[in-house]
């Protein structure tokens, strides 16, 4: 498991971190989100040694995280780069052995890699001679090619088009073991909903939410959806229940346990037809503003 | 997983860098008009001085064969090779036709010697003293003299207060080669490995190779690869002018240059390393390739003072440079070969020139690891020095 604890980055006079803790779990994706300058990218920086923090420090499997294991690991940084004028067979086998894949090792998995991008017959080419979607194909490869052990991934699928983006989803499923740590960051909260197991919320350097995506949106109490055929206005007095809105026909309502939304349906079948009822889940981009109120 | 690149990352890091310049045409194309240059400046003056086998000269009757034994022998050795010719016009022929350098033909009141457009004035002398030295010979039969009497007390013998190794011409001329390989070759390497490293910055890969290795590993790969090369670049040339030397008949010359090879490889390598570690932060402190014109500012400094220095000072200030570190790599092979240098001086030279490599490379490596992941905006080396490491 990778953690962070207790980390804390000054800027000079700005704190750009404040006591972040949290954990990455193996085998589930973890969302890492947060207004632009919350933190993310120096939080990820220093998970890969890249800049050094204040306070506080990294941890893999409960001991200190070493130069050696980081070296297994995989990173795609926000700003992108690889050697623009090295071809892109050649300097994935060269990424590879930095990493520590002996060299065989390294042409093998990179001949895999470009095979499962649809890059092979580019292998020769040099990378700035590559378009855009595909050169953000070998940077994630490069990232993937030693078989890394974690994988921090800063904003990864920003500029690709949905088709790219599931290419992207698929190769990380299938690449991704289940005892791989992911964190990943990104804006884009449609996306990191569906793909994400665990969420971390991010504002002005300190974490303000954290846990399974399911349970955050889910909220602390269950919310309910009730659609009638006629005026849904009576439920505002019915015990037990807290009404968050009545529009006609349409209401939301919160209860403590699963057991009173059933009464309450009992009780609106026996005034009319029911259209609609069911649990109603939280959009994650409700969840995101409220954190970062 | 592992193997030995994960003990030595900077290995691969110097490895990815001679495979890249090898593979880069600029860099070929480089070296080989160096070499080429080199060729010509090793096998042009001898070709000019002469093709390698001895002038020939067309005589006329067997007295000009003996002049022109003569003149072989004050030569040294074969000098002179005698072409027989039937008569004056056939020898008129083989000048104008270039076949002979010249011809000696019986004269009025001794001999004529025949040019095509001039006469060289090594081949006029010695065809004039062997001339001067046959005749007097036969006067001197003739007024009852032994041609050892006639010479008594006209011997010219030279001494030399402080022999030099090589002629003062070609010792200077090695001189200003020697400095000049090390300045050409530190100043191009030089800026090969500031504009390296500020690709790697451009293209922010660098952010992936410093969460794989050390940093310092990446400094210590790209200053070994690029040494590597320079030094292979060097050994490349050299062994082109030896050819050149051996196939134009110029050992001499290579005896005297041979022994400082040695000393030449050493201030070589121990300049080029100090140099490279300054030059990568060069590279470091930039963030684009337009700023490399001022961040390599000081770097041209260091090398383009002692260079002039080393060439055209004074014999006394040269002999300081020759114990200045950097200066010393230029200074001192050139003094051993122009003058006679006792061992302890280059010795000294390299251990002053060693203090400071140290000294450079570690000042050089703390610069690069505290401002190579800073891509905002070009630094200063003031600023470099101030900043606390992150």
């Amino acid at each position: 498991m990778l953690s962070v604890a207790g980390l804390t980055r000054r800027f000079g006079e700005q704190l750009a971190l404040e006591d972040v803790t949290f954990d990455v779990v193996p085998g589930r994706m973890t969302g890492f989100v947060g207004a632009n300058g919350a933190g993310k990218t120096t939080a990820m920086r220093i998970i890969l040694g890249v800049l050094a923090a204040s306070a506080g420090e990294v941890r893999w499997n409960g001991g200190p995280l070493t130069q050696t294991t980081r070296r297994d690991f995989g990173y795609m940084p926000e700003e992108r780069g690889l050697y623009p004028k090295m071809k892109i067979r050649d300097q994935l086998v060269f990424f590879g052995r930095l990493h520590g894949l002996d060299p065989d090792r390294a042409a093998e998995r990179t001949d895999k890699l470009l095979e499962r991008l649809g890059l092979a017959e580019r292998a020769t080419d040099v990378l700035e001679t590559l378009s855009l979607g595909n050169q953000q194909r070998v940077q994630i490869a490069a990232a993937l090619v030693h078989k890394p052990i974690a994988l921090v991934l800063d904003e990864p699928f920003s500029g690709l088009d949905p088709l790219a983006v599931d290419a992207m989803v698929d190769l990380l499923r299938e690449e991704v073991t289940p005892e791989v740590p992911v964190l990943f960051s990104s804006h884009q909260l449609d996306l990191v909903e569906r793909l994400c197991d665990d969420l971390i919320v991010l504002a002005r350097g300190k974490v303000v939410a954290a846990g399974p995506v399911a349970e955050l949106a889910a909220g602390p109490s269950l919310t309910y959806k009730l659609v009638v055929d006629g005026d849904a206005g009576w439920l505002r007095d019915v015990r037990g229940i807290r009404v968050r809105d009545v529009a006609g026909a349409t209401a939301l309502f919160d209860v403590e346990h699963d057991g009173v939304a059933q009464q309450v349906l009992q009780q609106a079948v026996t005034r009319g037809p029911v259209l609609e009822f069911g649990p109603e889940r939280v959009a994650l981009s409700d969840v995101f503003r409220e954190a970062t109120r | 997983m592992n193997d030995r690149a994960l003990d030595r990352p900077w290995m691969l890091i110097a490895e990815r860098e001679i495979v890249t310049k090898l593979r880069d045409k600029t860099f070929i194309g480089s070296t080989l008009v160096m070499l080429v240059i080199v060729m010509a400046a090793v096998i042009v003056p001898a070709l000019l001085a002469g093709s390698g086998g001895p002038d020939r000269i067309a005589v006329v009757d067997d007295a000009g064969v003996k002049v022109v034994q003569q003149a072989s022998a004050i030569e040294g050795g074969d000098g002179y090779e005698v072409t027989r010719a039937a008569d004056r016009p056939a020898a008129e022929q083989l000048v104008t036709d270039g076949d002979v350098e010249g011809a000696l033909l019986p004269g009025t009141d001794g001999y004529v010697v025949l040019g095509k457009d001039r006469v060289s004035s090594g081949l006029e002398s010695r065809l004039r003293e062997a001339v001067v030295n046959v005749g007097m010979e036969r006067n001197a039969g003739a007024a009852g003299l032994t041609p050892t009497e006639l010479r008594a007390g006209t011997k010219v013998e030279l001494e030399l207060l402080k022999p030099a190794p090589l002629p003062d011409v070609v010792a200077t001329f090695v001189n200003i080669g020697l400095a000049l390989v090390f300045y050409m070759t530190a100043l191009g390497f030089g800026m090969m490995i500031a504009q390296s490293v500020v690709q790697e910055k451009e293209s922010r890969v660098v952010e992936i190779l410093a969460a794989a290795v050390p940093i310092r590993a990446l400094l210590w790969g790209k200053v070994l690869g690029n040494t590597a090369l320079a030094l292979s670049q060097i050994v490349v040339i050299a062994g082109a002018s030896v050819v050149g030397l051996v196939a134009t008949d110029q050992l001499d010359i290579l005896k005297v240059v041979a022994p400082v090879a040695g000393w030449f490889v050493v201030f070589f390598v121990l300049g080029f390393v100090a140099l490279a570690g300054l030059w990568a932060v060069a590279g470091s402190l930039a963030t684009r390739q337009e700023d490399l014109g001022s961040t390599t500012l000081p770097g041209q400094m260091i090398l383009m003072i002692p260079f002039f220095f080393s060439v055209f000072a004074g014999s006394s200030a040269k002999t300081i440079a020759s114990f200045v570190p950097i200066a010393s790599s230029m200074a001192m092979p050139g003094r051993m070969l122009t003058e006679r240098v006792p061992v302890w001086q280059p010795l000294v030279a390299i251990v002053l020139l060693l203090i400071a490599t140290v000294l450079i490379v570690r000042l050089g490596a703390r610069l690069y690891e505290r401002t190579l992941l800073q891509t905002g905006r070009r630094l200063g080396y003031r600023e470099a020095l101030a900043i606390k490491p992150s």
